[in-house]
């Protein structure tokens, strides 16, 4: 048994968080946070050079096949940069295409988003909020080789500027998933203005949208497959951004001084940068645990993924949040960078299921 | 990062828990003749002092292992072997800093529990700050001379020797002048006086040396370096065996499922209650963590790091943890799970929280009060884990300022 990182998977980690730190300062994800897109092509182009965008994707459509524990690395570096990209609904989309997607879907996205030249998003949420698909109202009718689409989806991740959409619709008694291209006739897409305006949403009307019948997803499963690696990449990034929290925060602490000494040497700073570690590091065992046994398919794998959205959730907001109280006055002001961090967290925390979502799930498979 | 365990340790775990389901026995023992039989047939089949050196007894296993023996005893409900102190740490202390006489003298007593062993550390007016400590050890030649008094000296009253810190020089700063010694307690100038804690049961002890006589051979390291062997032993404490801890908290869980079950609220089971449903989701996903984070520290400890100063991380995370949760496992009990006598099935809780005799859940919650405060309290975890791993700056402390 290894609970450590390879030393490629190290080596991944170390080169992301490199290039971020170049690439991704606070002054880029702020000037993203004024663009009207949200996200730098040129970084997406470098991304899917980087080979971070195929890097779940089967090497017959450009990717590297590697796997959960990878994509988890980078996206706990993506969060630990706060970078303002679709990379977790490109990624989630993708790697959902990849396993239960048509060969025509397949040729059509993959080799695209492994470019550079694609990015996708998924559908998932409601008005009411609901993460079951019990809830999905939006209507399917196929028709002669077509299907009308007409509903309304809320909080779409990145939707205006993807160029497929995953959207779950009710089929007569059941739930299917279509490939929408979001072009497509009948669909129309809003932005929204959030507290994180690196973490862009949108809501995407279905106005009897009109895609060909092939749009539909032809393996069943995709759906928990979605909130699963939803939950576990949502994780994955709030570490990242907790991680960063904590860093500033002792590196304040050692340097501000007050009444004489560096705020560090007092015990009602030094045990609340203690607490922050200890949740940290408990994170970063709940993501890469769930990350693993989804990947390798191992019966608890759900459950771990449930475990690690639940903890994170609650772990990263009270990080963060603790790492402004260390700060004081200055970590509240809007030119000190610990809110980027800060509202990423705070942003992906509803995201494939809030705390007390997950918490049922956890329930349900420990107490049936 | 492969979770995994290998076909070795499979194999080895799966011959772990066929022994013990065979011999792990049926009924709670109760003297000490009946624990000290139970150590021999474990030791017998190599259960015991897995991890010291092959040249003093032991099989040098990995640690691994270990874990997986701790973990198999936790299922299998089996109790702990006797004298856990003295080869949880003492042993090994006395391999890194004991001279060949003294490993002689005393390791293989210590393996097979021949002779019992407590620790002589915190005094009534040295808790947290133990380098404060005021038991003398006057040097008469031959032997030294201890007077002073122990406090939370567990097993104190089984035990025949105890690894004693004492001050043989108060003229040096205070972390300086302490000295480490191996002291008989079987003899007239030691008195041991049990401690009845809050779970009315007395585990430890109050140990007072009047002009006790610890031998000259019997000094364990350098005069002086007392205090640096005290974090030896400390750091073999405070790594602890965490995965064991969780299946006992994961066994506990389907315990108290099985109550939330049977238990109503307004007419309706309590585990249809949603307020309930939340608490019991939460309170499991904080066990799985545990057991996440557990495994990250054994795969650390099995490719031969040393956790360190951040074992204090572990520490501080499980034992916050255990008061959490025995408050919430009695909270959704209620009067049940205050019960400590009296034979209802819904008050007994079939594992152990420390000792390896059956209890309640009572027990449980009052012993889970002792995690937060023992080997170094959560304070001071805190403290560890503020200075030496996140680099904060120290305190200034009055003692540091007049040394």
């Amino acid at each position: 048994m290894d609970f450590s990182f390879s030393s490629d998977q190290q080596l991944l980690k170390n080169s992301a968080r490199a290039f971020l730190d170049e690439h991704v300062k606070p002054v880029h994800v702020r000037a993203l946070w004024d663009d009207p897109r949200g996200e730098s092509e040129a970084l997406w182009k470098e991304m899917a050079q980087l080979g971070w965008l195929g890097l779940a994707l089967p090497e017959d459509a450009g990717g590297s096949a590697l796997g959960l524990v990878e994509t988890s690395i980078l996206q706990e570096e993506l969060g630990r940069a706060a970078c303002p990209s679709p990379y977790l609904p490109t990624v989630l989309a993708a790697t959902a295409i990849a396993r239960f997607g048509s060969a025509a879907q397949k040729s059509r996205w993959l080799p695209a988003v492994a470019g550079g030249s694609a990015r996708a998003t998924l559908a998932l949420l409601e008005r009411e909020l609901d993460w079951s698909p019990t809830s999905v109202q939006t209507r399917a009718e196929e028709r002669g080789g077509k299907v009308t689409l007409t509903g309304v989806k809320q909080f779409v991740p990145w939707a205006h500027v993807a160029d497929v959409i995953l959207i779950p619709a009710r089929v007569g008694s059941s739930v299917a998933v279509y490939a929408v291209d979001s072009s497509a006739p009948g669909v129309k897409i809003t932005p929204l203005t959030s507290m994180d305006p690196g973490m862009r949403v949108c809501t995407v009307t279905l106005d009897g949208a009109s895609v060909a019948a092939e749009a539909r997803l032809p393996s069943e499963g995709a759906l928990p497959f979605l909130l699963e690696r939803g939950a576990v990449g949502a994780a994955a990034e709030m570490l990242g951004a907790a991680r960063r929290c904590l860093d500033m925060a002792v590196e304040y602490a050692k340097v501000r001084e007050q009444f004489g000494q560096p705020i560090g040497s007092f015990q009602a700073i030094r045990h609340k940068c203690a607490e922050m570690l200890m949740d940290v590091e408990n994170s970063h065992a709940a993501v890469y645990y769930a990350s693993w046994s989804l990947e390798n398919g191992t019966e608890d794998g759900s459950l771990a993924a449930s475990v690690a959205k639940a903890y994170v959730s609650d772990a990263s907001r009270k990080v963060c949040g603790d790492a402004i109280q260390v700060h004081g006055g200055i970590g509240f002001t809007w030119e000190y960078d610990l809110h980027l961090y800060f509202k990423r967290a705070k942003a992906l925390e509803p995201m494939y299921g809030d705390a007390d979502h997950h918490r049922e799930l956890i329930v349900r498979r420990v107490a049936r | 990062m492969d979770l995994n365990l290998s076909a070795e340790d499979r194999a080895f775990r799966d011959q772990t828990r066929t022994w013990f389901q065979r011999n792990v026995p049926h009924s709670e023992l109760k003297t000490l003749e009946e624990r000290r039989a139970w150590h021999r047939t474990m030791f017998d089949a190599g259960y015991v002092g897995m991890g010291w050196p092959k040249e003093y007894g032991g099989q040098a296993a990995s640690p691994m292992k270990m874990a997986i023996v701790a973990d198999e005893m936790a299922r299998a409900n089996a109790p702990a072997p006797i004298n856990g102190l003295g080869i949880g740490f003492i042993g090994p202390t006395i391999i890194v800093h004991g001279t060949d006489w003294q490993k002689q003298r005393y390791l293989r007593k210590i393996l097979s529990a021949e002779e019992i062993w407590c620790q002589l550390y915190s005094e009534p007016n040295s808790g947290s700050d133990l380098a404060s400590l005021r038991t003398r050890a006057e040097d008469q030649g031959e032997y030294f001379r201890v007077n002073g008094q122990k406090i939370w000296t567990s097993g104190g009253h089984i035990s025949d020797w105890g690894i004693l810190l004492a001050r043989t020089d108060p003229g040096v700063a205070k972390h300086k002048g302490i000295s480490c010694f191996l002291l008989n307690m079987r003899q007239p100038g030691v008195e041991v006086r049990p401690l009845k804690q809050i779970t009315g049961s007395a585990e430890f002890n109050e140990v007072f040396m009047t002009n006790a006589r610890a031998e000259r051979a019997d000094l364990l390291g350098r005069l002086g370096q007392g205090w640096e062997i005290a974090q030896t032993t400390l750091g073999f404490e405070r790594g602890g065996n965490s995965i064991a801890r969780v299946t006992r908290y994961a066994s506990a869980f389907d315990r108290l499922v099985e109550a939330a079950r049977k238990l109503k609220r307004g007419g309706k089971p309590l585990l249809e209650d949603p307020v309930v449903r939340a608490k019991l989701g939460k309170i499991y996903a904080e066990i799985e963590v545990q057991r996440y984070a557990s495994l990250r520290v054994l795969s650390a400890l099995q490719k031969g790091d040393s956790p360190g100063a951040a074992s204090s991380i572990t520490k501080l995370s499980y034992s916050e943890f255990e008061k959490r949760y025995y408050e919430l496992c009695l909270e959704i009990l209620g009067s049940y799970g205050q019960v400590t006598d009296g034979g209802l099935e819904e008050s007994s809780l079939d594992v152990d929280s420390s000792s390896g005799v059956r209890s309640s859940w009572a027990y449980a919650f009052l012993w889970a009060r002792a995690g937060t405060i023992y080997s170094g309290s959560s304070e001071i975890q805190k403290n560890v884990i503020g200075e030496r791993v996140l680099g904060l700056p120290k305190e200034i402390r009055a003692d540091r300022v007049k040394s």
